[in-house]
């Protein structure tokens, strides 16, 4: 790769990460579920990204846009942002790297099917295990009893995790119908010369 | 979205604080992270709360913005609070409130670690309010400079931080000029099924990624044409050096420090 696609790719990431800023942002929280969870768009640049370049680009959006939103909004919530980074990372790897093995639109829609699987079975592990655990050691509360953590993760954070796969899955795979033919023309610009 | 929503809360200023060098704010801030997890007396809550709170009285960063900074947690420190009040069932009983008891242990425990919470917040939040979100990227950027030895792209990483700094308000400012654009043609954000609302931000992020890389085109050219070559031996704009300040305050918090140790039960 060229020196000046490689920069073109920077910038282009760069940007991605501040669009999944802002996204984040304009999230909206869901009825029956805690305000703490929140869905938002902000996993779909990367989600791009990942597509159109490598896994480690959706990675990259992913951390970019956790720390903007750390620096923006002030530590008052490290684990939240670390676990959102997590989830993050586990839903866009796995989509990513099953279309990169068959380019097809079809690979896509099971990579995210795929995808939000692992994203909602590895979050509900890691949250008993450290998630939980970490906030309320962050919080000074008493260490949670197995019990209220189970309901915790199958009444919140669960059925969370799946909804927000099946929302940004969706309209992902609207989206990526509407701009296939434009990904594609970038791709072979980028990957050639910016 | 609408013009209420700043986003970054740094507040200008030229005080003490402001005038550090953000390495020190953030090498300090994480061992004062560290240490505050060691207090477990009245006194040393003290030393340590005098220490958070005379940061934040001499950044000269008025009262309001500091509690707005402290919004989002509120609602955690006093639910921490009321937690304890009402789990923890040892020590006397300090008063009977229709069965309900209050123990001494249980204000104690409350008070402590919602103290705990807000002087940790309040020193997290000092630092995005007196540093510029641009300072935070370079000091990481020094901070992580050894990492480079294990050729870790600390430079590229930095550069990103800082290209997306830079863009935030552009893109904030895009995003609200498209839906707006998109709402005088008809699409309808705010109303319609659940499904509808997700369809309709489509048309919201196709022109958002589009203008994205056309923005990523012009950039990368316009820095290769000002000679961009990477890390290697780049010079900078602003340098960050290590003043006076910061050693007064090094001395301060080993001062600190010792305090703590001494005080501690």
């Amino acid at each position: 790769m060229n020196q000046s696609s490689k920069l073109f790719r920077l910038i282009i990431l760069a940007l991605f990460g501040s669009i999944s800023m802002v996204l984040m942002l304009v999230n909206f929280p869901l009825p029956m579920l805690p305000p703490y969870l929140k869905i938002d768009f902000s996993e779909i640049p990367a989600l791009i990204a990942a597509i159109l370049f490598t896994p480690v680009a959706g990675i990259v959006v992913e951390g970019l846009k956790n720390t903007l939103y750390l620096i923006y909004t002030g530590a008052a919530d490290p684990v939240g942002v670390v676990a959102n980074f997590t989830a993050g990372v586990l839903f866009v790897v796995p989509v990513a790297m099953i279309y990169h093995k068959f380019k097809s639109t079809k690979s896509l829609v099971s990579g995210l099917v795929i995808g939000s699987i692992i994203m909602t079975v590895a979050m509900s592990v890691l949250n008993y295990f450290l998630v939980l655990p970490a906030y309320s050691w962050f919080m000074g509360w008493e260490t949670m009893s197995a019990s209220v953590k189970w309901t915790t993760i199958i009444a919140g954070i669960l059925p969370f995790n799946a909804l927000k796969g099946i929302i940004v899955g969706t309209l992902f795979v609207l989206l990526f119908a509407k701009m296939e033919p434009w990904l594609k023309q970038k791709r072979v610009r980028s990957s050639t010369a910016a | 979205m609408s013009n209420s929503m700043i986003i970054g809360q740094y507040v200008p200023g030229e005080s003490f604080v402001h005038r550090l060098d953000p390495r020190s704010k953030i090498a300090i801030i994480f061992f004062f992270v560290l240490i505050v997890f060691f207090a477990n007396s009245v006194m040393s809550y003290g030393l340590l709360a005098l220490f958070a709170i005379g940061a934040a009285a001499s950044s000269k960063v008025p009262l309001p913005y500091i509690m707005k900074g402290l919004k989002p947690v509120w609602f955690l420190i006093i639910f921490t609070f009321l937690l304890h009040l009402i789990v923890t069932k040892e020590g006397d009983v300090l008063y009977n409130l229709w069965g309900w008891k209050i123990y001494e242990e249980g204000l104690v425990q409350g008070a402590a670690i919602s103290l705990r919470f807000f002087l940790l917040i309040l020193v997290t939040s000092l630092l995005t309010l007196t540093t510029t979100p641009i300072e935070i990227t370079d000091a990481i950027e020094e901070l992580l400079g050894p990492l480079k030895k294990i050729r870790f792209p600390v430079h590229e990483l930095a550069l990103m931080m800082s290209i997306s700094l830079r863009f935030i308000p552009t893109l904030m400012q895009e995003t609200e000029k498209i839906s707006k654009a998109q709402a005088s043609r008809g699409v309808d954000f705010r109303t319609g099924s659940f499904k509808d609302r997700i369809k309709a931000v489509i048309p919201l992020l196709v022109p958002l990624f589009v203008s994205a890389f056309k923005r990523a085109e012009e950039l990368a050219m316009a820095m290769e044409a000002r000679g961009y070559r990477g890390g290697e031996g780049r010079t900078k704009l602003r340098e960050l050096s290590i003043s006076k300040l910061d050693y007064y305050l090094y001395a301060l918090f080993i001062l600190l420090i010792i305090g703590l140790f001494l005080t501690r039960s």
